[in-house]
């Protein structure tokens, strides 16, 4: 019994990471219509650089997440206005090919940087084990949930009052008639990219104590997130977060209870099963933020 | 006057292997090396934009298949004692009945989803391929894979097996043409471009879809199973992601749907890594950047130079598009 908690708590970590992923995506299909390929990268570089402030410059953890999360925001701008606003009026194989090929440039990049030796940042919570009732985890993974928790609540109060929200919203809606009323949707566009961006690093800053660092972990987790994506619906960002736990929970029970090796192929017979059965998603409601 | 040119150019490229061992009696073997793997990728490159160019499918499963292909045959030759003009159809076989149970599903997805889904299926592919070490021998690797025998001559040598590349090559390339020209290519074509209109047109873009993925899954099966008689090893990390990456390169650099464009780019692709003398990991950053740049600023590639150029190209009407 408390082995089979154990492995909803780690499927409860997993989720929030896939969640925290699929967010980013979603957001960014919502708003521009496009799929990021290299959003897992994203996550994989935010991931190098809480490694770089935490353990290399010795900053406190939050202080080394906050900066992470800075500097991938910052990245994500840039890589909206040095890629993502050359390809926007293209077709979507342009977009595709030129999101993989961005994909697949800082995977070998970072390569040559780090090295693919895996980077380790245990820190003081992931080290320490709280035990409920016989059910023993790190007390990183309750820092997760709950940081996760409160992210998507903070998103879901963003989107639903915040100007810069609303108008996301708008745009996930009708973007011509946003920029007809005014609403800049260049700029809209770009703090999509960087708020994404953010998210995906605050998941890598959140997870790496537990997961380690390494450079190629990107192409598994845009895939899972992307599984998540589909199956809540495409562009709904509730039904993807929903997705992504749903995942992460298959993907955990799968690696304790049918095999290790092949858990990575979960969240994709999870995505084929749904799309077989329910094409339009989970639940069932297209776009929109 | 063109009949002439064809034969002329056709007995140049059998005779390679005495104008090179006359011309560079020292490096023979390295050329030869460099020419057979690009015969073998242009007939991968075309097989892959069969479905990319053609019925505008961007599918990413082109490893897989091109990996059961080789496994297939891999394991029939060295496990089962297969001869190599059994294994090899076994391999495309293979290649094709898989194609034809993953397209239901995966063509249920449009666009992004279905490049995510034949993604994801690539990459379940490796993980089993790289896991299931009883059948497939994992990072071990499938070591010892003879070399082909046809019609009782062995072929071991690097002239003949340039030869073994270039009859492929030349091969798919008619069965590239041969499908993509005429009635069939027309519907590839409609489906590719408007696939509403073709619908109303009775050309059913499923039916084509699927005809274009399964033959490009078998085609690759086939390049697969021969490329491992090469090699004469085949491990998991043949299957990876790198290897569509590398596809895009070559067919966006010699240009989306020509048959002449995807030969050059492949065979421009090939050459690329001789003049980058760099370690791997360089070269796929210097791929990815290459492939950015090409999709971003010259979609057409190649192709669109020679035929801006005119002068190589006999005049047609432009069949490419993305």
């Amino acid at each position: 019994m408390s082995d089979l908690l154990e492995q909803l708590v780690h499927g409860l970590t997993l989720g929030s990471l896939y969640a925290m992923v699929a967010t980013g995506l979603a957001l960014m299909f919502g708003v521009v219509r496009l799929i990021n390929f290299a959003h897992g990268e994203f996550y994989m570089l935010g991931g190098y650089a809480f490694w770089y402030a935490y353990a290399e410059l010795g900053l406190p953890y939050p202080v080394a997440g906050l900066a992470a999360v800075a500097a991938m925001a910052l990245f994500g701008l840039a890589y909206e206005r040095g890629v993502i606003r050359t390809i926007l009026a293209r077709t979507w194989h342009v977009q595709l090919i030129a999101t993989l090929a961005t994909s697949i440039t800082l995977t070998n990049l970072a390569i040559i940087v780090f090295g693919t030796q895996p980077k380790e940042v245990p820190t003081r919570l992931s080290a320490a084990i709280l035990d409920v009732g016989g059910v023993r985890m790190a007390w990183q993974r309750l820092l997760v949930l709950v940081a996760a928790v409160a992210i998507f609540a903070g998103l879901e109060w963003f989107v639903a009052h915040a100007k810069l929200g609303k108008a996301m919203r708008a745009m996930s809606q009708n973007r011509e008639a946003c920029a007809v009323v005014g609403v800049d949707v260049q700029q809209v566009a770009l703090a999509t990219f960087g708020i994404s961006a953010g998210l995906a690093a605050a998941a890598a800053a959140l997870v790496s104590p537990l997961f380690n660092i390494f450079p190629d972990v990107g192409a598994l987790l845009t895939l899972k997130a992307f599984a998540a994506v589909i199956v809540g619906g495409f562009g709904y960002v509730r039904g993807a977060i929903a997705a992504a736990f749903l995942i992460g929970i298959a993907e955990s029970l799968a690696a304790g209870y049918v095999s290790y090796a092949y858990k990575d192929a979960i969240a994709f017979v999870v995505m084929v099963a749904v799309l077989l059965v329910r094409p339009q998603g989970l639940f069932g409601r297209r776009i929109g933020i | 006057m063109r009949a002439a040119r064809w034969v002329l150019a056709s007995a140049l490229l059998v005779a390679v292997p005495w104008i090179v061992a006359a011309a560079l009696p020292g490096q023979q073997r390295y050329i030869l090396h460099v020419l057979i793997f690009t015969a073998l990728y242009g007939a991968l490159a075309l097989s892959y934009d069969l479905v990319v160019g053609h019925v505008g499918s961007l599918s990413l499963a082109h490893p897989a298949f091109f990996g059961l292909g080789a496994y297939a045959a891999a394991l029939l030759a060295t496990e089962a004692g297969w001869p190599f003009v059994v294994a090899l159809p076994a391999g495309v076989a293979a290649a094709a009945v898989v194609a034809l149970a993953v397209g239901v599903p995966m063509f249920r997805l449009t666009e992004h989803s279905f490049a995510m889904g034949t993604l994801g299926f690539a990459i379940v592919t490796q993980i089993v391929a790289t896991n299931w070490v009883d059948f497939t021998h994992g990072p071990l690797c499938v070591t010892g894979i003879p070399k082909p025998q046809v019609a009782g001559l062995r072929i071991a040598t690097l002239p003949a097996f340039y030869w073994l590349g270039l009859a492929t090559l030349a091969l798919v390339a008619v069965l590239y043409r041969g499908l993509t020209t005429f009635r069939l290519g027309r519907a590839f074509h409609a489906v590719r471009d408007n696939e509403t209109l073709a619908a109303a047109a009775s050309i059913d873009p499923l039916k084509y879809r699927m005809l274009a993925f399964v033959i490009g899954g078998a085609v690759a099966g086939g390049v697969g199973a021969l490329y491992v008689s090469y090699v004469g090893v085949l491990c998991p990390g043949e299957l990876t992601v790198s290897l569509s990456v590398n596809l895009l390169v070559m067919i966006f650099l010699g240009g989306v749907g020509s048959l002449r464009g995807v030969v050059v780019g492949a065979a421009a692709f090939t050459a690329l890594p001789e003049v980058l003398r760099m370690a791997p990991t360089w070269r796929m950053v210097i791929y990815g950047l290459l492939l950015l740049l090409i999709v971003i600023r010259a979609p057409d590639g190649l192709e669109g130079l020679l035929r801006r150029g005119g002068a190589l190209g006999r005049r047609r009407p432009s069949s490419s598009g993305a």
